[in-house]
């Protein structure tokens, strides 16, 4: 490489150093990139369109709602980060996942940990940083959705879908949970009010009812609270006074708590005489429920465990 | 200034700051962020009225406001005899790790299994005990005992390390993780009221102690030789001081968690109001405690209607200015 004599010894290594590198960076892109020689379409995606070949082999999901999606559909993603505030993945998703490397948290997915699984396809929530991604899609094609997380879920996962190649398939199983919606609706009381909230001493959040959970349950007859139907795009509240605790009673009460701990959370909340008065838990319908599932999970599976939740509670 | 004189303007901001605190009571059980009115509350407080208002005034709001003054009395107290103690005025519970240590054992015994409540009691006090004595262990130690933004830094690292391997622990057991936040985050809200019969003997047993060794202190701030020439016991004072900050800090903790920086502001305005003399100080520390726990809560509760804010990161906005104005004011106290 002919440089002009200008340059300075030591500045001249470093560019030889720094063309070494690309050129390395550009070969091993080259080399995962080489079986793609398949067919491939093009996504709308909130970076603008990405292509994609058919038929991922080794996909990378960074977002509960794409790995929910892709163990769906009997994908096996060969990375994915771990629950929010846990090492490992959601538990309710844990029977349907198998060897699958844990790549980072949610809010910190691990590069390195990435690159080394060599996947084709990664998957990532919304809202990605643009400094993240632009890192994520010279390792792999980089699907981010553009839907809010207060979107119709179904909405939210298509494109993962669409991603993973699989749209016939995702159509299909989300009929059959329209039809499981459909047939609990006349096994549901229709109007009966609802409010799904993250118990803390001090006082409740109160997730959105436009999340997941909240379109379930609105789909099958019931209503939300105000309080929860004002929180906009926010999934979650504040910490809410227990002063105003009463802006969450409702018919049914859901506590979503993490794995395990429902009944010593409910046991807790009981030593709260604010939380005793309220009507839902005079009636014993104060409901502890997996707040992976309830409050942070999305996708298919997680529709159908809240309808199983449903089912075992509403149902008479 | 005459004896007399200084004796009647003591006993003028004594009554001044007591009604002051007897109005912020008030305001305290009349404002909230429930949707009852202040005259609603008022009518509740006379027994009439709704019987939501009258549950959200005698059950919410009344044993918040108890705590408020049991905390307030409590840190104002500590904030003062550690100032004194240390002969350093930005000595404070929060500042230098005490109020970290005893939240980190409550934090630790619950990762281990402990739930009773006068368990939490007993363990924050051997935390705030481990605390004081590293800030004691520090003061003795050349170059950092002496300069007050030392002693503050190295409170500042041993708070640092107590975090980390406090999220190490959430990290480890997401079990605890709920209740665990419940410990590290400082309100007086929604905490169960048995806390109040563990709270009064702890905080008797911690003003005995420093009320005991305010005479002694006020002779160390003359000098060592003074004092042991007065028939002091340094050492003894400073150990006796110390422990009673722990049992005060430890009490406070397990009450309502670590709530910064009031053991720095209440001391900063005693000494203001009433000149450096920590047997002066030190009455006057025990109404303003309560008056900016009282005031603190009561911006807690309206500032995001109908939500509510944490009490520490109201006691930091007003603490933080107050800390600057320490460290910058041109002639840091001497005591």
């Amino acid at each position: 490489m002919p440089f002009p004599s200008s340059v300075a010894a030591p500045q001249r290594e470093r560019r030889t150093l720094s063309g070494l590198m690309s050129a390395a960076i550009f070969l091993a892109a080259g080399l995962l990139s080489m079986p793609s020689v398949a067919q491939q379409k093009t996504l709308d995606t909130a970076f603008g369109p990405v292509a994609v070949k058919a038929d991922p082999q080794r996909v990378i999901t960074l977002d509960e709602g794409a790995l929910d999606t892709a163990l769906a559909l009997d994908v096996q993603p060969v990375g994915s980060v771990a629950a929010r505030g846990g090492t490992d993945l959601p538990a309710y998703l844990q029977p349907h996942a198998k060897g699958v490397t844990i790549v980072g948290a949610t809010r910190e997915p691990n590069l390195e940990a990435i690159l080394s699984q060599r996947p084709d396809l990664i998957l990532a929530p919304p809202g990605l940083e643009k400094r993240v991604y632009d890192i994520l899609s010279k390792i792999a094609p980089t699907i981010v959705s553009s839907v809010p997380a207060t979107a119709p879920w179904q909405e939210r996962n298509a494109l993962y879908a669409a991603a993973l190649d699989k749209e016939d398939e995702f159509k299909a199983r989300l009929a059959e949970v329209d039809a499981r919606i459909a047939s609990l609706r006349d096994r549901v009381e229709p109007g009966q009010s609802f409010s799904v909230v993250r118990w803390n001493p001090q006082g409740p959040m109160i997730m959105s009812s436009q999340l997941i959970t909240g379109q379930i349950l609105t789909a099958l007859g019931l209503k939300s609270t105000d309080i929860a139907a004002k929180l906009g795009e926010r999934p979650h509240s504040d910490i809410l006074s227990l002063e105003n605790l009463g802006a969450v009673d409702a018919d049914w009460l859901f506590m979503a708590t993490l794995n395990a701990q429902g009944e010593a959370t409910l046991a807790s909340a009981r030593q709260q005489p604010a939380f005793t008065r309220l009507n839902a838990v005079r009636n014993e319908r104060a409901v502890p429920v997996d707040g992976q599932v309830w409050s942070s999970g999305t996708g298919i599976l997680a529709a159908e465990h809240i309808l199983d939740d449903i089912e075992r509670t509403l149902v008479k | 200034m005459s004896k007399g004189g200084a004796r009647s303007s003591l006993r003028r901001t004594t009554a001044i700051c007591a009604v002051m605190v007897a109005l912020l009571m008030l305001a305290s059980m009349l404002f909230g962020a429930g949707s009852i009115t202040p005259l609603d509350s008022w009518h509740a407080l006379l027994g009439r009225g709704s019987e939501e208002s009258i549950f959200i005034v005698h059950e919410l709001r009344w044993p918040r406001t108890i705590l408020a003054i049991v905390v307030g009395i409590a840190l104002g107290a500590a904030g003062t005899i550690m100032q004194a103690a240390t002969r350093n005025p930005l000595a404070e519970p929060g500042l230098l790790g005490v109020s970290a240590g005893s939240s980190f054992a409550v934090v630790l015994a619950i990762y281990y299994g402990a739930d009773a409540v006068g368990v939490h009691f007993g363990i924050a006090i051997l935390g705030a005990l481990a605390g004081c004595f590293l800030v004691l262990l520090t003061t003795q130690m050349r170059g950092a005992g002496t300069d007050p933004v030392r002693l503050v830094l190295a409170g500042a690292a041993f708070s640092s390390i107590l975090m980390a391997v406090t999220t190490l622990i959430l990290l480890h057991d997401q079990r605890t993780a709920d209740e665990i936040r419940f410990w590290v985050i400082g309100a007086l809200g929604g905490r169960p009221s048995s806390y109040l019969q563990w709270a009064f003997p702890g905080l008797i047993a911690g003003l005995a102690m420093v009320g005991a060794t305010a005479a002694a202190l006020a002779a160390l701030s003359l000098g060592e030789k003074v004092a042991m020439g007065l028939g002091h016991r340094p050492v003894f004072t400073r150990v006796l001081a110390m422990t009673g900050v722990a049992v005060l800090v430890g009490t406070a903790t397990a009450t309502a968690g670590p709530i910064a920086f009031a053991g720095l502001i209440v001391p900063y305005f005693a000494r203001r109001l009433v000149g450096p003399d920590v047997r002066r100080a030190l009455p006057v520390a025990l109404l303003i405690g309560p008056l900016i726990l009282l005031l603190a809560d009561i911006l807690s509760r309206l500032a995001v209607r109908p939500y509510e804010l944490p009490i520490g990161v109201v006691t930091a906005c007003i603490g933080a200015p107050v800390l600057i104005a320490v460290v910058r004011s041109h002639r840091l106290p001497r005591l």
